[in-house]
């Protein structure tokens, strides 16, 4: 898969993306994380990838809303008179987590639909990142294409078996069948991750040094003070609101005494 | 050849799993630019002997090891293995084949250029350059083995170990794998090779040790010790078991109805044609085998009959049955299919229990599952194991186990991928055993690229190209490994 963001290195965006989750928390509140996710959203959809974005985000944002309006309307606060109707504070509240979350996921949403998993972490070994810890991300995100592929291996030997499986196979078919496609399934998997942990050692896992790659990406002068300026800025901002809450707390000390 | 300088030094006095002794008394040098060949028959110990030698074993898979394992040579790492199983050796770091390659020079931290060199000198050596670009996950059997042994390559380590690297590779394939690997002890390194082709080890060792029972049993030059009549073992065989006489096509009856008919056949994965108008017919008696190239459209071919794969154009009979459009299930009830990995079918707790499986779903009654379950297993050389756990069994086995259970399920056409693979002597005559039964129930075709096996067992072979049916007849047996 080829999105606008291969144009760059993975670490900028990465960059970018973990920048706005930090503001989307750290700014003022609502109105931070929702121009977060507006830019997010943006983004993603200049980058080709602003419907997988915008469905991930919603699948995340829009149950967490109802989730948390409901609690407020089933928990109401203890002078409330009403119960079963959300109150505007709560409903507020709701609209305010899933905001932040919602850029959150947006804005992470970006790398992981947008960003080649293994561009990404040909860019971290570049950085430093350990052969093992590549590998790592690259098995968590290729374990459900992996483990799907497996399972059609399997159903296809057992269908040639006589195994009937889809349409007209009702309850009782499907439970038959279970263990006769769990089972190879689960076992070629512990078998499987054995002879994995002898396929890294023989493949060098265990050198010592930083990665090096057959075609290193390149990370033009320009990207590296983008992310510089980027990481400057979070840096000043999570600063100045540090600043801003020690303030904030002399002046209520002060205001005591 | 130079042996002044060892690249490997093995003094083992046992290597046990849990307390199993699987090696014992092995004394092993490998000099530099020599190749030295290990056989033995299935069990003997040959690939926890090359885990050892590789430095493998006592490290991520638990062994005791008691004993010293030297690599003189040093080097990072020291030994480069290429493990049996293909896709065991595949890390899914790189997205193309030859990311995929490169990832051992990665993890060595070499330049760029120099891993670019390393890539294309293995994948050319390996002659996997034309699918350098492809992904691994749409590759063959057979190339996705040459992909594996690039990998290994592409480390280059002072000593090369490689179980069974020719398992899935066709004739020529093997033959060109054999030469590579030849140019490589030529320029100084050391090879040690596992391998149950006895010809391709003859021609291509300096010298061969026999294991048995996880002892050697002999060692010396490959004619001496595989040539013996009768063999050292009989599991194992000899090199001069003889060939027997081609069969060549039966003639066939005027009113014969063939077992198999498959007419115009068109099939492919998306845009890919892998079958192109393919027809051919295979009858009642017959067993036949599938041979062509890596990527010809063999194994293609059987999951189209099976109704893995969508027809795309064309007709499959089997018997008097139109399969075309029936569902896979129902084709398993004349047709069946055992594929390359026995482990994505092995479930049940017993091997028994995973014969009698297939005539079960089938609808057999349970009296006649068990007698044919038993009988199968019996005729695969199972018969005293029907308790034991088929997870507990040597892949080998396993495999004999899958064609036992298709087997017991009685259909009228099997088929069988790449069953001789990794089988010794003895595992070679059950499953010709097997095919035999088979013949007297109706038909069976073996997708192979064990050439003397297809003479030995096969009435003559179909010989697939680019997805159409290129040649019928006898088998050839030309292929010269020794070809320098």
């Amino acid at each position: 898969m080829t999105s606008a963001l291969d144009r760059w290195n993975p670490l900028t965006p990465l960059a970018a993306a973990i920048a706005l989750v930090l503001v989307a928390f750290a700014g003022p509140q609502p109105w931070t994380p929702a121009a977060v996710l507006a830019l997010s959203l943006a983004i993603a959809l200049a980058s080709g990838i602003g419907g997988k974005v915008t469905v991930l985000t919603l699948l995340v944002v829009v149950p967490t809303f109802a989730l948390l309006v409901l609690l407020d309307a089933a928990f109401p606060e203890p002078a409330a008179e009403t119960r079963w109707i959300p109150s505007r504070a709560g409903t507020l509240d709701a609209l305010a987590i899933s905001l932040r979350l919602g850029a959150a996921i947006a804005a992470l949403g970006v790398i992981v639909v947008g960003v080649a998993p293994r561009r990404l972490t040909r860019a971290l070994a570049a950085r430093g990142l350990p052969a093992w810890a590549a590998y790592l991300v690259i098995a968590s995100l290729e374990a459900v294409p992996d483990a799907r592929r497996r399972a059609e291996d399997v159903l296809d030997a057992q269908r040639c078996r006589g195994v009937a499986v889809g349409k007209g196979t009702g309850v009782r078919g499907r439970l038959r069948a279970l263990p006769a496609l769990a089972g190879p399934l689960i076992v070629g998997l512990v078998i499987e991750s054995e002879e994995r942990a002898l396929a890294l050692d023989a493949r060098a896992f265990d050198a010592r040094g930083k990665r090096t790659a057959l075609a290193p990406i390149a990370d033009p002068i320009g990207e590296i003070w983008a992310r510089r300026v980027i990481w400057l800025a979070l840096a000043a901002a999570i600063a100045w609101r540090f600043w801003e809450f020690a303030h904030s707390l002399v002046i209520a000390q002060v205001s005591r005494s | 050849m130079n042996t002044g300088a060892r690249a490997l030094s093995l003094r083992l006095r046992s290597v046990s799993y849990d307390g199993r002794v699987a090696l014992r008394d092995i004394a092993l040098d490998v000099g530099r630019g020599e190749i030295v060949g290990i056989a033995g028959h299935v069990g003997a110990g040959k690939s926890t002997l090359a885990l050892v030698a590789a430095g493998l074993l006592g490290r991520s898979m638990p062994a005791t090891i008691d004993g010293t394992i030297e690599h003189p040579l040093g080097g990072r790492p020291p030994a480069a293995f290429a493990f049996a199983n293909p896709s065991t050796q595949l890390t899914e770091l790189g997205e193309t084949v030859e990311e995929e390659v490169a990832v051992g020079p990665e993890n060595q931290a070499l330049p760029s250029e120099e891993i670019r060199a390393r890539v294309d000198g293995a994948l050319a050596l390996a002659d996997a350059t034309r699918f350098a670009l492809r992904l691994p996950r749409e590759l063959s059997g057979g190339e996705l083995q040459r992909v594996a042994l690039a990998s290994a390559l592409a480390l280059a380590a002072p000593l090369l170990v490689l179980d069974e690297p020719t398992a899935q590779l066709d004739p020529g394939a093997a033959a060109e794998f054999a030469s590579a690997i030849r140019s490589l002890s030529d320029k100084g390194a050391a090879v040690l090779i596992v391998e149950q082709n006895l010809e391709l080890l003859a021609a291509l060792a300096d010298r061969v040790i026999v294991l048995a029972d996880g002892a050697v049993l002999a060692t010396g030059a490959p004619y001496d010790v595989l040539g013996r009549v009768p063999p050292l073992d009989a599991r194992l065989g000899s090199l001069r078991a003889g060939y027997s006489t081609p069969r060549g096509r039966r003639t066939r009856a005027v009113d014969a109805e063939p077992v198999l008919r498959v007419e115009s056949l068109s099939a492919g994965y998306g845009e890919h044609v892998v079958l192109d108008g393919l027809s051919l017919t295979v009858d009642a008696g017959e067993v036949v085998a599938w041979i062509g190239r890596n990527g010809a459209g063999k194994s293609t071919l059987a999951r189209t009959i099976m109704g893995l794969v969508p027809t795309r154009a064309g007709h499959i009979g089997v018997g008097a049955t139109d399969v075309t459009s029936l569902p896979v299930h129902e084709r398993a009830r004349v047709a069946g299919l055992v594929f390359q990995d026995p482990r994505r079918q092995l479930f049940s707790r017993t091997v028994l229990e995973e014969a009698t499986f297939g005539p079960r779903t089938l609808g057999a009654s349970r009296a006649s599952a068990l007698a044919q379950a038993r009988e199968a297993l019996l005729v695969v050389g199972l018969g005293g194991r029907e308790s034991e756990h088929p997870g507990d069994l040597a892949p080998q086995l396993q495999r004999r186990l899958a064609i036992a259970s298709a087997l017991a399920s009685r259909p009228l056409f099997l088929m069988l991928d790449e069953p001789t693979a990794g089988q010794d002597a003895e595992g070679r005559s059950f499953i010709r055993a097997a095919l035999e039964m088979q013949r007297s129930r109706g038909a069976a075709a073996v997708i192979t690229h064990d050439l003397k096996f297809a003479q030995d067992v096969c009435d003559h072979n179909v010989t697939i190209t680019h997805g159409h049916v290129s040649h019928i007849g006898t088998i050839s047996l030309e292929t010269d490994f020794s070809a320098r």
